[in-house]
């Protein structure tokens, strides 16, 4: 079996999933800009078409500006960013992505081209065009616009819940998922919310306008927060439509996913709840300041989202395919045969900084199988983790990996990694002393074996409903 | 290596390398623009200060580099799709291991974008002359950045295993090799004749003032485009010469042969073109045609000589098996149809656009 090794590199105090996650709100908040950014200028030219409304026209103008200005420059950048972050980070997930969907990419990729001309091309000559045309363009941006949406939507929702993919190998089955649909639905919401957000800062900056054309603008745009109402059940269908561990660790089975659940869900509710008022309030003003603010809440929301998107894969980046740390489960088998890093060629960078090779083995196996979700002290550190275990506890607990934490997946090497990774893990704890000599665990390698078999190779999920008949040592 | 490219290969890796080939010469006609015409908008307001304002050329470069980039940007993405199907594991390794090197290409293109975009604003106009050469200056060294990057990236992933192992254990991010600097010198060499071709239509577009005269600007587009072709010639002599000589007979074998000569046949049409519009400082139609179907039997041959010298450097035996098993994956209908759809809409936003430019033209003239 050809397992093959990338040279990684850790990113500091930072977790992995930080990386990924902090581009990827950047882009999808100004994607989603763009899109619904799109939608409501459609809207606002029909406006200004059917209803002879310069008013209109002239805020169609001055938002499309700020579009190109954001959108098309930090927007189309960090697309590609979070395209060579993923590969930093899981070559594999993005290559098998690849592999599977390209046709797919590739298809999002005449939109994008489409988009780009028909945007510059209302930025550059909207002046000399007449309505008709001004909304033809528009909308032909607006629609190229909301398909890469709707495929990147396809491919992304696939990662969580492949659906038939997984016995069908079918690329439409893995596209149209379970939740290939309410999330689909749920981000276009999103995007309107966000562009009528943006918009009312857009209106209060355009210089020039009497405050009652600004109420006016500003109460047009807030149809645009309407779907909002929309937003509770969209989220019941989409968490219906995951799998029931996911949902487990949105609902407290995980710390970190609740809280970021917790802040998107709040985020909303403030936006909705400050929209909902000004309707009942009706011929409300939003200044700047508070139009920012509402920006600020959409753009935490999308930073929840995203992060529990991220997050809920776990143990896997592509569910039942890959694990989270590139190990296929194929692949985890055969390397608790051979060891996980018996193979890899790339030398440890720090190893001069560890002092023996029992210890420069535990670091590459963390390496290899743990850094993608851990670092040693800083987010997610396993010393703060594990500081006040024993080290039996340690033991078992790292063997019995998806045991101990369902969203990890099993460990992938041999006892002999295992205790070398488990003497590393002390020897961080301990303060990283220049001369180490194993510590006496108690455990001897046949026991950690024999807890190693015990739990076996299937992954956490799979035997959460099972009781734990454990060893001993907990 | 007895069968002309891509022809020679099982057929799902001929077709993916096609695609390759096809999307990568639309990315770097995009990005040539934007290479070569940042480096000669810095130069000309450092060289011709204020009076930059009267080059026709520099006015137009500030006002369509931005959309270049754009254009450049998302015309990348498409060899990005074919390129990790095609080398998978050389191109990932070459990233992780160039790191936030690799990375800060992302932030540079953010600022090149912006400083573009400032040169473009009235206000910055305004200001002080200083200031402007420190943006044009700033613009081009960001884009110059970007291409050394992807150079860099893909000379590393050229290399064998033993190289990216040494590599990775000195724990610098940044890759040297010997060719380094002649490739990315045929690159930039070879950018500015592809500017002044796009330059040229778009100067044919505007109405000359003078009609004896021509379009002002010709004479020095064509000398752009001179240079260019002579500068590339030589810098693909120099590169050509500091290949392997493994990689040399394959590319001068049947596999690469005809493309060499293509890119060369390209050269030799561009420049006539170029010297007779220089000589008779004029621009045409017909001319400027023929100057393209040159550029783009340059550009193809280019392109596929590259292609021949990485096929021909790395070992990819084990890459064909799933170069087969992407080629069963459906979608390539969706893909032809959105295709045809989305480049026919294109198409028709231009139409659209140039019927109203010249309808108002028409109105105020
Ligand atoms: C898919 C990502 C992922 C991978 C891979 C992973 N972990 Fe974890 N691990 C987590 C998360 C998330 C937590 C929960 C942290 C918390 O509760 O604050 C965790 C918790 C832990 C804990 C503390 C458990 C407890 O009960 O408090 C230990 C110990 C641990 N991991 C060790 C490891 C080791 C060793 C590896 C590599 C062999 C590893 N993990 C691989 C995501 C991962
Ligand atoms: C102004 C910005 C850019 C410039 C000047 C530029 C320049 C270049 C150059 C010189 C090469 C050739 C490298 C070589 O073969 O030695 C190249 C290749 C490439 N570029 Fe760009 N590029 C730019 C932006 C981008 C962007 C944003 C993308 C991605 C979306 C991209 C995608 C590619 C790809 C996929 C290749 C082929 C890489 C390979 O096959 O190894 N480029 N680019």
């Amino acid at each position: 079996m050809d397992v093959p090794y990338y040279p990684t590199h850790e990113f500091g105090p930072l977790m992995k999933g930080l990386i990924i996650g902090g581009i990827g709100i950047v882009h999808v908040f100004l994607a989603q800009f763009a899109i619904g950014g799109g939608l409501l200028m459609c809207y606002f030219q029909w406006l200004a078409g059917s209803r002879g409304s310069q008013l209109a026209r002239q805020f169609v103008d001055g938002y499309f500006k700020v579009l190109v200005l954001i959108s098309f420059v930090v927007g189309a950048v960090t697309g590609v960013g979070l395209w060579l972050t993923s590969i930093q980070i899981s070559p594999r997930t993005i290559g098998i992505m690849v592999d599977e969907f390209h046709w797919v990419w590739a298809t999002e990729w005449t939109f994008f081209c489409l988009e780009i001309v028909a945007g510059y091309s209302f930025y550059r000559y909207s002046r000399i065009l007449n309505d008709r045309n001004r909304l033809f363009l528009l909308a032909t941006y607006s629609a190229a616009a909301w398909f890469s949406l709707f495929w990147i939507n396809g491919i992304l929702s696939w990662q969580l819940t492949p659906g038939e993919w997984v016995a069908e190998r079918n690329v439409w089955a893995g596209f149209f998922n379970p939740s290939f649909l309410p999330s689909l639905i749920f981000r276009t919401v999103t995007s309107m919310v966000i562009a009528a957000l943006v918009a009312c800062i857009v209106i209060n900056l355009i210089p020039d306008l009497s405050r009652s054309q600004r109420e006016k603008l500003i109460a047009k745009a807030g149809h645009f927060t309407a779907p909002m109402v929309l937003m509770p059940l969209l989220g019941i269908w989409y968490m219906a439509s995951i799998p029931a561990d996911s949902r487990q660790w949105i609902m407290g089975g995980s710390v970190a996913m609740t809280m970021f659940f917790a802040l998107g869900i709040g985020c909303s509710l403030l936006i909705g709840g400050y929209a909902l008022f000004s309707l009942l309030r009706g011929g409300l003003y939003i200044n700047v300041a508070t139009a920012t603010l509402l920006c600020l809440l959409g753009f935490l929301a999308t930073a929840g989202g995203e992060f529990v998107r991220e997050g809920v894969r776990k143990p896997y980046t592509i569910r039942t395919v890959l694990y989270s740390n590139s190990v296929t489960p194929d692949e985890l088998a055969y390397l608790r045969r051979v060891g996980s890093v018996t193979n890899d060629p790339y030398p440890l960078l720090s190893s001069d900084e560890i002092p023996t090779d029992q210890l420069q083995l535990g670091a590459k196996v963390f390496r290899f199988q743990c850094s993608v979700c851990h670092t040693v002290q800083g987010a997610n550190g396993l010393t703060h983790l594990t500081g006040t275990w024993t080290p039996m506890q340690l033991r078992l607990n790292v063997a019995q990996l998806q045991r101990t934490k369902p969203f990890m997946p099993p460990f992938a090497g041999t006892p002999e990694e295992l205790e070398a990774l488990a003497q590393w893990i002390e020897w961080h704890n301990s303060g990283s002393m220049d001369d180490w000599s194993a510590a006496d665990s108690g455990a001897s390698l046949t026991q950690i074996a024999s807890w190693l078999d015990e739990v076996g190779t299937r992954p956490g999920i799979d035997l959460m409903n099972e009781p734990r008949v454990s060893g001993g040592a907990q | 290596m007895e069968t002309p490219f891509p022809f020679g290969f099982p057929l799902p890796t001929g077709f993916y390398l096609t695609l390759y080939v096809a999307t990568w010469v639309i990315h770097a006609a995009f990005m040539n623009y934007v290479l070569a015409g940042s480096a000669y908008l810095g130069a000309a307001i450092v060289i011709q200060g204020k009076s930059v304002e009267t080059n026709p050329l520099a006015s137009l470069l500030r006002d369509w580099l931005p959309f270049m980039l754009s254009a450049a940007i998302t015309a990348g993405i498409a060899p990005l799709l074919f390129v990790q199907i095609l080398y998978e594991d050389s191109f990932y390794t070459a990233n992780q291991l160039l790191f936030h090197r690799w990375m800060a290409i992302l932030p540079t293109l953010m600022l090149g974008f912006y400083l573009l975009y400032l040169l473009k604003a009235k206000f910055i106009a305004k200001r002080s002359l200083k200031l402007r050469i420190a943006i044009g200056i700033s613009a081009f060294l960001c884009f110059a950045f970007v291409a050394w990057s992807w150079t860099e990236n893909h000379l590393l992933s050229l290399q064998p295993q033993s190289v990216w192992v040494e590599q990775y254990a000195s724990g610098v991010f940044r890759y040297r090799d010997s060719q380094l600097i002649s490739r990315l010198s045929l690159w930039f060499a070879s950018s500015f004749p592809t500017m002044a071709t796009v330059l040229a239509w778009q100067l044919m577009t505007q109405k000359p003032t003078d009609l004896e005269k021509g379009q002002p600007g010709t004479r020095r587009t064509a000398a752009l485009a001179m240079c260019g072709l002579v500068a590339s010639g030589a810098a693909a002599g120099i590169y050509l010469n500091s290949l392997d000589s493994s990689v040399s007979k394959s590319l001068f074998s049947a596999l690469g042969f005809p493309y060499l000569m293509l890119a060369s046949l390209g050269l030799v049409i561009q420049l006539l073109c170029w010297i007779s519009i220089y000589a008779r400082s004029k621009l045409d139609k017909i001319s400027l045609a023929i100057a393209s179907t040159g550029l783009c039997c340059t550009l193809t041959g280019f392109s596929v000589s590259r292609e021949v010298i990485r096929i021909s450097t790395i070992d990819w035996q084990n890459r064909l098996s799933a170069h087969e098993s992407a080629f069963r994956v459906g979608g390539f209908a969706l893909f032809l149809t959105s295709a045809v759809v989305c480049g026919g809409l294109i198409f028709y936003v231009i139409r659209l656009v140039r019927k109203n430019l010249t309808e108002s033209s028409a109105s105020h003239g």
